[in-house]
């Protein structure tokens, strides 16, 4: 910082207050390079859900190309010469095909006409054509296969790379942060999938306490899981196809590996190690098992019956060691050296665990962690459906070439549907549901309608994490918070409830890598210096002085110099020279340099530091804040580079530049940065109590405010919004950031904190009726609904419950389709839709919109639209976690006041903060104060002060003494009732109120009789049903403790389903009465000698004849009452 | 001026609670007034306070009738703002309410209780067009929005000149096409019911604050322990004299009770050093209007609100009925009065 800046720095803290004095001018410049600017900079080029956009522009632009590649012939199987094969594929701009017009689509038109955004997937193909005697080969460009549901804002969508003012002749509200898709008329966002990494060793201890090698391994073709686990000192290999553990030895010596020498060898010298080694060994000879065919035959009685196969026995074993054991471990033809030593060195991993307890892998570490975002997801989906396209069109093929008599040429390409891949992508993302057979994947509710409640709902929807555990389990590992997570994931933001800790939010720098082409990598590796694994002998593995190499999960080989070789590979990846998302860690306890290009790896941008000196300088940040460089010159430039988790644990990483030591090797951008989004509009969140800050993350969702620019566009089904929205007066730097002061969700209220009335207990809040008169806390709901078809309420209309919305007349007869002119005015039948709304509610038809679905039908949408002012009971809630509901409203004049003449919006109950501890809310009250006085922000940016994002408590007390306040922001007030000053100074100033979604309109119900449910007759549940309120189990309890028993005599029968009965005193059962002949009969008995009469709840009664028809009488015995 | 007629005739049986309340102005504006409120108590004082917030009736708009509204802001939305614009009232006493007229039937075509107003814009240009305040057209001058008819009567006093950055209260903004066409009837109505009605932007009162430096005290203090003590409170209450270095009084109202000084006296361990008290009998009130009347209206009317509500307590022993009502109430009453 210059030391201008740093003096006006200094100024804007202290409130103008510090002088320049010799002492501040003699002072040494300070280091400390402000590097918030990085950020800014940073959310420009990823973004804030800029790791989906990523992701699906990986897809659209690479891994869809790869996909075809690896499917791209499909050949008839009775005449080879005839096939087709694909030679590009691309995904054209989003439009659709009207009569035969290319008509271009936008995000918006989809969103009001509800259809799908999707674009045409095209290849080019050449392909056999003619009969079984002559063919032609012919190529063709531009073939539809296929419609792609397209994210918004990727590279494929019309939004890319438009100014604001494109976005809003779109009808796109620049704020917008896209990542989502819109599937027939809904915004669905896939959610992030949290998942344990693919082709990576974990040694763990199962619920056994056995200790476990596991490895989930994960290609194009399979998906597999191989355990290994040590019992009774044993070890064995779980795999799915065997159907029962085998020896591990067995398994070495069935891939070759005959020599139990080579197999200690390969495991290492140690004698620990061939001590526990021994067991196993033992077990193999003593089943005689010497050579590789032993082996195989006995893996071969170990088969799964379920598996079928065409091969002969003894090739059966082996295809599964070939293909499903280590599935990820390459290897060609018969030479499994590969997998033997990949199995060797997950078993020396295991004996190190057993040897010493420190070296388990932790399954909750986000370093064994892979994200799965929507661009794989969408990836697998289209595999898969590729796939069945191209067997669909084998089979049609095999169909017609069966035929004897054909007209048409044989040509692959007629029998290429494109409904395939259309209908799949867009079930799959609108329902949710992820089917594929071939991996046995069914997941439920992975894509989910995107929130739209407030700006920062959607924001918080979109960095979302869905966990890969169900909810149910009563496991406290995965829900706690883990070390690694720092500034990777939100420490704050995770729901309450069942799913806490499970769900988790993205940070505000995470970014989660894609794909990389691992080819030249593995190259550079070797000429690296990294001795390939052919040429080692299994003595050699493990040499003391060399470390093993592994890349994504693969063994290399080993490197002599492992630390000259990480150096190495992070100054290329620090010049550009290989992907800045590469990551290089070398674990010392394991005695490996891992490298990772994998995707689905969560990282952060940290600034490098050499020798504790911050690379990033002055000049730097000015020339970022010309406009001269952007944040990707310093990362090419090597001034930052992106570390993911594991490599995070080589980094020696300092706070401020000023905390850093020699030995330092990075420095942290911003702390604020490790919390997420909806965190991020808590001013001051470190110094609440940490679950006030989680209660608020859930909270700053249900907030009303403005939801985005296009709001008034669009036809959501239920939209909440604020009359009058303002920004906080304490605002964070996140929140200028995320642009929630541009589409804010809460007021700046006045707050006196005291007891006022009694209607204050519990939370509640006591309300100015005059500010609610001008507009405090007034609000919109709007509610869409949809109808089909015409006399229309026209816009601006008030309507009330019953009344008519559309005055439509259908026909009587719909199944003979005639012709709509054959039809007269007889034929049709009034079929009005009316208005159901809560009674004494006075809605306006805000907007009606006529547009065609996608068969051309027409289709009406009302959006009706009420203004709400608080009432008693509506839910209000501060940032900091501390909701409450409106207790009262007082007039202004009973409101207390300062001699200024200021009163307060609300007030609020002392007794909320000592058990809540949420000292953050205090500031915030003195920063609004201070704010107000002086015109300016201040700020409240978490971990702020020594950086300067966060203002001082000295520096805002000096501003209140400034402006004649006191510095503890406490008022003298007096009582508005009585006009006495009241006994205490009252702490008084502007805190951010948010409005929540639940306002007593909605949920208020009450009813004295109504509506009964037809087969027990007993009033119908829930308040959309007019249902009764129910006297449960345990009021009843109450009820026959207290003795009351006529009262539940009241409540239970009279009031719910009372019924008359005939009772036949002879046979108990119930009989009937006759109102032809007046008199009670008993249908068993077949006379009418001895019937009471008598009163049943008819539950009861329905019960009875539900038993008897099952064959069980029940008898009523009857006494004389 | 004349005192606010509290307190009755006096005399009878029970104590006098006679008082003669005196009132100082000590500034006078058309929107802004000061003025010292002597020899009575808080009930009084405050019952005056509360008067003018919510029971001074003033003008506003009330029923609006939307014809066109191609505006972003929906018709509420609209209606809200309008409602919250200030007309001027000077008239509003005279007027009826609307619930009282007779001589109409609430649809505004009433000239004791209601005056309409007409709003007709619509943007033709490309540049967005602020509707505002001075966009209300009434037939009526007298019950001109209240920037509206400041300004006209500012520019009649700079010969005819109006200055376009003051345009008046931003009701909408439009875009070219849009319109805006609606009916208006502003009604006669106290703040009370609506805070529209409230002519009060600003009403409060405080006690008189009486000082008392102990000088013996005071004089053994350094010259910067006066400073700093004097410092210690947040207002400009004390000030010290150049030429003798003493410490003086220079502003006793703008004391907040915030007893800083005091804590401060006791924290240099002097004690006593300034005694503070609230003068129960005496107090400075600061009325803000929001020019609907103008604060000197707002408190002469608050005035005759008070009597006339005094005299319905007080017309209202006439009637026996309101005995069994009202019982100790009216009893205690009567016991003042008589």
């Amino acid at each position: 910082m210059d030391p201008q800046r740093s003096d006006r720095f200094q100024e804007d803290c202290l409130g103008n207050g510090a002088k320049v004095t010799l002492k501040s001018l003699a002072a040494p410049v300070k280091s400390q390079v402000d590097k918030f600017q990085l950020l800014p900079a940073f959310l420009k080029v990823r973004g804030l859900v800029k790791q989906h956009i990523d992701s699906f522009n990986y897809f659209v632009n690479s891994d869809i190309k790869k996909i075809m590649k690896a499917n791209d012939l499909i050949v008839c199987p009775y005449e080879p010469s005839l096939y087709l094969r694909y030679t590009n594929v691309y995904i054209d701009e989003p439009s659709v095909e009207v009569d035969f017009v290319k008509e271009k689509l936008t995000p918006h038109q989809c969103r009001l006409s509800d259809r799908t955004y999707s674009a045409p997937i095209k290849v080019d193909v050449e392909y056999t054509m003619g009969n079984q005697v002559s063919k032609t080969l012919v190529q063709k460009k531009d073939v539809v296969i296929g419609r792609m549901p397209i994210m918004l804002r990727s590279s494929c969508c019309v939004l890319n790379g438009k100014d604001e003012a494109e976005l809003a002749r779109l009808g796109e509200c620049p704020l917008d942060p896209g990542g989502y898709f819109i599937v027939k008329g809904t915004e669905k966002v896939i959610l992030i999938q949290e998942q344990l990494s693919k082709n990576r060793i974990i040694i763990d201890a199962d619920s056994k306490g056995r200790v476990t090698a596991s490895v989930t391994s994960s290609t194009h073709e399979t998906k597999s899981k191989t355990v290994f686990f040590m019992e009774k000192e044993k070890i064995y290999l779980q795999l799915n196809q065997f159907n029962k553990p085998i020896p591990v030895m067995v398994v070495m010596k069935a891939m070759g590996m005959e020599s139990d020498q080579e197999i200690v060898q390969m495991v290492g010298r140690d004698p620990r190690y061939s001590s526990l080694l021994l067991p196993s060994l033992q077990e193999c000879a003593g089943a005689r098992i010497y050579t590789q065919k032993q082996a195989l035959d006995f893996l071969e009685a170990k088969i799964r019956i379920l598996v079928k196969s065409k091969l002969v026995n003894f090739d059966r074993a082996k295809s599964i060691l070939f293909d499903v054991f280590l599935a990820h471990v390459p290897i060609t033809k018969d030479n499994f050296r590969p997998k033997c030593i990949y199995t060797a060195v997950m078993l020396r991993r295991m004996m190190d665990a057993i040897l010493n307890a420190d070296t388990f892998d932790d399954r909750d570490y986000v370093g064994n962690k892979r994200l799965e975002l929507s661009g794989q997801l969408v990836s697998l989906l289209f595999e898969d459906l590729f796939k069945s396209t191209n067997y669909a069109a084998v089979e049609s093929m095999n169909k017609v070439y069966n035929k004897t008599s054909r007209s048409s040429p044989l040509d692959f390409l007629r029998f290429i549907r494109n409904d395939l891949i259309t209908n799949g992508l867009e079930k799959a993302i609108s329902t949710g549901n992820w089917d594929l057979k071939r991996f046995k994947m069914h997941r439920k509710g992975v894509s989910q309608v995107l929130s739209r409640l407030s700006y920062i709902a959607s924001l918080g929807h979109m960095t979302r994490i869905s966990p890969q555990f169900e909810k149910t389990r009563k496991v406290s590992g995965p829900r706690a918070l883990q070390p690694s997570q720092w500034g990777m994931l939100c420490p704050c933001d995770t729901p309450e409830g069942e799913a806490c800790g499970l769900t988790k939010n993205l940070a505000l720098m995470t970014h989660v890598t894609t794909d990389e082409e691992e080819g030249p990598l593995i190259s550079l590796c070797y000429s690296l210096g990294v001795e390939d694994l052919a040429l080692l002998s299994g003595e050699e593995l493990h040499a003391s002085n060399s470390f093993l190499v592994i890349f994504n999960g693969l063994i290399l080989g080993k490197h002599r110099l492992p630390q000259h070789f990480a150096n190495a590979m992070r100054k290329l990846r620090r010049s550009g020279k290989i992907g800045e998302f590469v990551s290089i860690f070398v674990n010392e306890k394991q005695r490996c340099v891992y490298v990772a290009s994998d995707g689905g790896r969560v990282c952060r941008p940290l600034v490098i530091a050499d020798k504790g000196v911050s690379r990033v300088k002055e000049h730097h940040m000015k020339e970022l804040q010309d406009g001269v460089r952007t944040f990707d010159d310093f990362l090419h430039e090597g001034l930052i580079e992106y570390l993911d988790v594991n490599e995070e644990n080589n980094a020696l990483i300092a706070l401020y530049e000023g905390d850093a030591e020699p030995e330092t090797t990075h420095i942290e951008i911003e702390p604020f940065t490790i919390l997420g989004v909806c965190a991020g509009l808590i001013p001051y969140p470190h110094h609440n109590q940490s679950p006030r800050n989680t209660y608020q993350c859930a909270m700053g969702k249900q907030a009303m405010g403005n939801i985005a620019y296009n709001q008034w566009k669009r036809m959501d089904t239920l939209l909440y919004l604020l009359v009058y929205p303002q920004r906080p007066l304490l605002t964070t730097k996140s929140i200028e950031l995320v642009g929630f002061d541009k589409l804010g969700a809460g007021q700046n209220a006045t707050v006196a904190v005291m007891s006022y009335s009694g209607y204050d207990i519990e939370d509640a809040i006591v309300m100015n009726k005059s500010s609610l008169d001008r507009g405090f806390g007034r609000c919109i709901c709007s509610v869409s609904r949809i109808l089909d078809a015409d006399g229309i309420a026209a816009p601006g209309e008030i309507i009330r419950n019953h009344d008519l919305f559309v005055n439509k007349h259908s026909p009587k007869i719909i199944r003979d389709q005639t012709k709509p002119g054959d039809l007269r005015a007889t034929d049709y039948k009034p079929t009005p839709v009316t208005y159901k709304g809560p009674e004494g509610e006075t809605t306006v038809v805000d907007r009606v919109v006529l547009t065609t679905d996608v068969n051309n039908k027409l289709c009406i949408k009302f959006l009706v639209r009420h203004t709400r002012r608080p009432e008693v009971g509506d839910k209000f809630s501060s940032r900091h976690g501390q909701k409450g509901v409106c207790g009262t409203i007082v007039q202004q004049e009973d409101f207390p006041f300062s001699e200024r003449g200021i009163c307060p919006d609300l007030i609020m109950n002392p007794h909320g903060y000592p058990s809540r501890m949420t000292i953050g809310k205090m500031i915030e009250l003195l920063g609004g104060k201070a704010g107000v006085s002086n015109g300016k922000f201040h700020y409240g940016s978490a971990f702020g002060e020594p950086s300067g994002h966060a203002d001082r408590v000295e520096a805002i007390s000096e501003t209140l003494v400034k402006h004649g306040f006191s510095y503890s922001g406490k008022d003298f007030i007096y009582s508005g009732i009585t006009g006495y000053p009241l006994q205490a100074y009252i702490f008084m100033g502007p805190i951010y109120y948010q409005k929540l979604k639940h306002m007593v309109l909605d949920k208020m119900h009450a009813r004295a009789r109504g509506p009964r449910v037809t087969l027990t007759r007993q009033p119908t549940e829930g308040r959309s049903r007019d249902g009764g309120l129910r006297l449960g189990e345990m009021e009843r309890d109450c009820l026959i403790a207290y003795g009351a028993s006529m009262l539940i005599y009241e409540r239970l029968m009279l009031s719910s389903d009372p019924y008359q009965v005939q009772v036949c005193r002879t046979c108990g059962l119930l009989g009937y009465y006759n109102h032809k002949l007046k008199t009670a009969v008993c249908s068993t008995c077949k006379n009418g000698d001895s019937i009471s009469t008598l009163k049943l709840p008819y539950a009861c009664k329905l019960l009875f004849q539900e038993l008897q028809s099952m064959n069980v009488v029940p008898r009523l015995k009857l006494t004389e009452a | 001026m004349e005192g606010a007629g509290g307190g009755g005739s006096g005399g009878g049986s029970g104590v006098s609670y006679q008082r003669f309340p005196r009132v100082r102005i000590r500034e006078m504006k058309d929107e802004y007034m000061k003025f010292e409120l002597r020899d009575t108590d808080a009930s009084m004082a405050n019952a005056l306070r509360r008067v003018m917030l919510s029971e001074v009736p003033t003008i506003a708009i009330d029923l609006v009738e939307i014809e066109v509204n191609s505006s972003v802001l929906n018709d509420e939305f609209i209606a809200h703002r309008l409602g919250l614009i200030p007309l001027c009232s000077e008239r509003a006493m005279e007027m009826r309410f609307s619930r009282d007229c007779d001589a109409c039937d609430g649809d505004g075509e009433c000239p004791y209780c209601s005056i309409e107003f007409q709003l007709n814009v619509r943007c033709d240009s490309d540049q967005t067009l602020d509707v505002t305040s001075a966009d209300l057209h009434c037939h009526d001058h007298r019950f001109l929005p209240v920037d509206v008819a400041q300004r006209a009567l500012a520019a009649e006093a700079a010969g005819g000149y109006d200055a376009p950055e003051q345009r008046g209260i931003i009701i909408v903004k439009l875009r070219r096409g849009q319109e805006l066409r609606l009916r208006a009837i502003a009604r006669k109505g106290i703040g009370k019911d609506h805070a529209k009605w409230s002519p009060g932007a600003t009403v409060t009162f405080m006690y008189e604050p009486e000082i008392h430096i102990n000088e013996e005290l005071m004089e053994t203090l350094t010259h910067n322990e006066k400073l700093s003590w004097i410092e210690s409170s947040p207002t400009k209450v004390f000030d010290l004299d150049p030429k003798t270095d003493q410490v003086i009084v220079a502003d006793p109202e703008a004391y907040t009770y915030d007893e800083e000084v005091i804590k401060k006296a006791e924290a240099i361990g002097k004690p006593g050093l300034v005694e503070i008290y609230a003068r129960e009998d005496s107090f400075i009130f600061t009325v803000e209007s929001t020019g609907a009347i103008p604060a000197y209206q707002m408190v002469m009317n608050a005035i005759e609100v008070l009597k006339q509500k005094l005299d319905a307590v007080r017309l209202s022993d006439d009637i026996q009925d309101n005995d069994d009502q009202f019982g100790d109430l009216t009893r205690n009453i009567q016991g003042a009065a008589l």
